[in-house]
């Protein structure tokens, strides 16, 4: 059957093709692209996150239909590397994680998308979204979603506590140092966690604190394959971090996944998480909450997780004409880009959809939520930082994530960050 | 079959020795069209996945869809000269040491207790053989579960005055709350197997032992062992391939942590083929677990060809 789609698709694909090219010269190579066919969309998210989004699509385009694969996202990268990296044809288009894109682009596993979409991204996009999807001056996949973090405080807890809540001005933003302190206060009058994180021992969530400490991104050097994950600025952020743990305002040996459920169930004071978290209160309704600002380092730089996932296509796919439709008709227009943000309430990457997002963002959830559209401009303004796109992000990924796992146990820091840098340069030195 | 073989004798004694031959090859080429969907089946899952493998592990490549090329021994120096992966094999190793031990002495004592007759017999036999039955990722995820510092498990600690303990989450714990888990999947297993040797040792050797005023102790050290060798000899053997190449327990529960004191070789193997994407030195790993596997294997003929001479 795929065989058989093969020799058509190849057939449509060069015949596209071929008329591209003859009106490439009147409307300047746009990306356009076959109007039927079957296209594997593979993601991290179960279906109902986009399902908006698809319909919406089946409607624009009758003659293309899309299958739906989701895959946990702890399997997804495996799972990229086997199918993706097998030359298996039965995926057509994939989600490419930020910081990933150097990784996957070095490693062949994505379609250049330059003369197709860089012109559109660049001026119809958020800024930071073009560049996230970018290495080595090439377009390698769209923006899909982005993403930005709130401090989300209980208010109950911290009234029981007698704390102030944290504050939405930028400039007043709640240090780290200061909230581990607040936790404990609030723990104390009753509340069973302090402070949490959304994804407690993952890279995307952490590199603001250690980039806020002034610990950089742990990537350096031109190629950006040369680590510095052990310097002054890591060493302090992990200590703080480790400290989370050693006095009990975090949970041990709790999976990641239940961070968020553990806050919106009223158990915790603090979560540092995206927009979504928004929908899981409400979903829950058993927790009086407020928005904050991102915390800082105290005397540091403010900086805050962005980005989220993109859209690529598989180099082996059959049908890539109407893969291009697919990621072009969710990324680069309103329709398919709003209402694929519109399950979870996180932030889309198209400009329009995302006035129309920070707009609606104060009347998310009444009092709750007030002020959260002003909010979120002056986050992703002024502190966004992505992560690094270095082609061997994958393997950074995975070290960092066990060097905080780790931490998180209790191991000695310096030990464990001096142990991570070794393992991490010596996967890097493989690369180059 | 029987008309084929009646002809084969008939004819044996009656045909000079170039036409033995030839009708030998005949008999051959059956017996090859009735081996064959093994023999392919071998080729498919075994013979060609191995030698890809070994030939995968003196190769490298940027990337898995760009064209690899010959780098000799590069990626046995970069796996030994790395002190991580001496780190796999310290961890593998005690692993080994432990769990096996562990398992066949709880499954002899098991196999003993089902052995003997007494009220309550179906539901003990029960307990011990349906974790056997219970898919290993399931099994996996409620011990996750129980092992959590705020679990269950320390919750029943705690009631009855010990501190709780932090299993999965510390270095010191890890290893040993997966081969609690592991072995509480497994014994069962095992035991069945010891179960069937104790049956098949004749009642008279213990009547015998009896008369000549032997205890327990001395029936079982100088009966029971004796005649359950070869079933041990088997479980010991195959046990320890089976623990070589156990992974879902750390994929699931402990990815190889903390401070790698769970990161086991097939872990190891898999982590570096498919999250870090390197299937070269994955490979190369592969192929060193399988020389350990034919090792171990050769041993075992070797045990069981000597049970045979005895």
């Amino acid at each position: 059957m795929r065989k058989h789609y093969r020799y058509i698709a190849v057939a449509v694909a060069a015949a596209t093709i071929a008329g591209i090219a003859g009106c490439s010269a009147t409307d300047g190579g746009d990306g356009g692209g076959s109007e039927s066919g079957t296209v594997t969309l593979l993601m991290a998210d179960p279906q109902e996150n986009v399902q908006p989004a698809l319909d919406a699509f089946a409607e624009a385009y009758p003659d293309i239909t899309v299958e739906y694969e989701y895959v946990p996202f702890d399997q997804f990268n495996n799972l990229i590397e086997q199918r993706v990296g097998g030359g298996d044809d039965s995926v057509d288009v994939y989600a490419v994680d930020s910081g990933a894109v150097g990784s996957l682009a070095t490693k062949g596993y994505l379609v250049d998308l330059t003369d197709d979409f860089a012109d559109k991204v660049a001026s119809d996009s958020l800024p930071a979204t073009a560049d996230a999807n970018t290495f080595d001056g090439k377009l390698w996949s769209v923006p899909l979603w982005t993403s930005l973090q709130y401090l989300y405080y209980n208010k109950d807890l911290l009234d029981a506590a007698g704390v102030a809540y944290p504050s939405q001005n930028l400039d007043e933003a709640a240090t780290y140092q200061q909230l581990l302190e607040d936790s404990k206060k609030v723990q104390a009058a009753g509340a069973t966690w302090g402070l949490l994180f959304g994804q407690i021992n993952r890279y995307y969530q952490l590199q603001p604190l250690v980039e806020s400490a002034g610990g950089g991104s742990g990537v350096a050097g031109d190629d950006l394959l040369t680590a510095d994950i052990n310097n002054e600025g890591w060493l302090s952020a992990m200590d703080w971090y480790s400290q989370l743990f050693e006095d009990g305002v975090a949970p041990r040996g709790i999976a990641t996944e239940q961070m968020s459920a553990l806050f919106a169930t009223g158990e915790a004071a603090y979560l540092v998480n995206g927009p979504w978290q928004i929908a899981q209160n409400i979903a829950e309704d058993k927790v009086n909450y407020g928005v904050a600002a991102n915390p800082v380092w105290e005397g540091g730089d403010p900086a805050m997780s962005t980005g989220s996932w993109n859209l690529g296509i598989n180099p082996a796919t059959d049908n890539l004409e109407a893969s291009k439709t697919l990621i072009e008709f969710l990324s680069l227009t309103q329709e398919g880009n709003s209402a694929a943000a519109e399950p979870q309430g996180t932030s889309p990457t198209f400009n329009a959809s995302f006035d129309e997002f920070v707009n609606g963002l104060d009347a998310r959830d009444g009092e709750r939520t007030a002020g959260l559209g002003e909010l979120t401009s002056a986050l992703l303004n002024n502190t966004a930082v992505n992560r690094p796109n270095s082609p061997g992000f994958t393997q950074m990924a995975d070290v960092t994530g066990r060097a905080f796992e780790d931490i998180r146990n209790g191991q000695d820091v310096k030990a464990t960050l001096d142990d991570a840098q070794a393992e991490l340069q010596g996967l890097w030195d493989r690369l180059k | 079959m029987t008309l084929l073989h009646h002809k084969v004798d008939r004819e044996a004694g009656a045909q000079p020795a170039s036409r033995r031959r030839r009708r030998g090859s005949g008999v051959w080429k059956v017996a090859l069209v009735f081996l064959a969907p093994t023999l392919l089946l071998l080729l498919v899952l075994r013979v060609i996945p191995i030698t890809e493998a070994i030939v995968a592990s003196f190769q490298r490549s940027p990337s898995r869809v760009a064209p690899p090329r010959w780098v000799g021994f590069e990626n046995y120096e970069a796996l030994l000269s790395n002190g991580d992966f001496a780190q796999v094999l310290g961890v593998t190793g005690l692993f080994i040491l432990i769990i096996i031990p562990f398992q066949v002495i709880s499954a002899i004592f098991l196999a003993l207790l089902l052995n003997e007759r007494f009220p309550g017999l179906g539901i003990v036999r029960a307990f011990i053989f349906v974790p056997v039955a219970a898919p290993a990722a399931v099994a996996t995820v409620v011990w996750g579960v129980a092992f959590q510092p705020q679990g269950p498990i320390n919750a029943v600690l705690e009631a009855v005055g010990i501190p709780g303990q932090p299993f999965l989450t510390s270095p010191d714990q890890a290893l040993l709350a997966i081969i609690i888990l592991m072995s509480w999947i497994g014994v069962g297993y095992w035991t069945l197997f010891l179960v069937a040797g104790l049956q098949d040792i004749p009642h008279e050797l213990y009547e015998a032992a009896s008369i000549d005023g032997a205890g327990w102790w001395r029936s079982f050290f100088s009966i029971t062992l004796p005649n359950l060798r070869r079933t041990l000899a088997f479980i010991i053997v195959a046990d320890t391939v089976a623990s070589l190449i156990a992974f879902v327990p750390v994929a699931l529960l402990t990815r190889g942590g903390p401070a790698d004191s769970t990161r086991l070789i097939m872990y190891d193997a898999y982590n570096n083929t498919f999250v870090l994407g390197d299937p070269h030195l994955g490979q190369a790993e592969v192929t060193i677990l399988i020389l350990v596997l034919v090792a171990i294997t050769a041993l075992q003929f070797r045990l069981l060809g000597r049970e045979k001479e005895s």
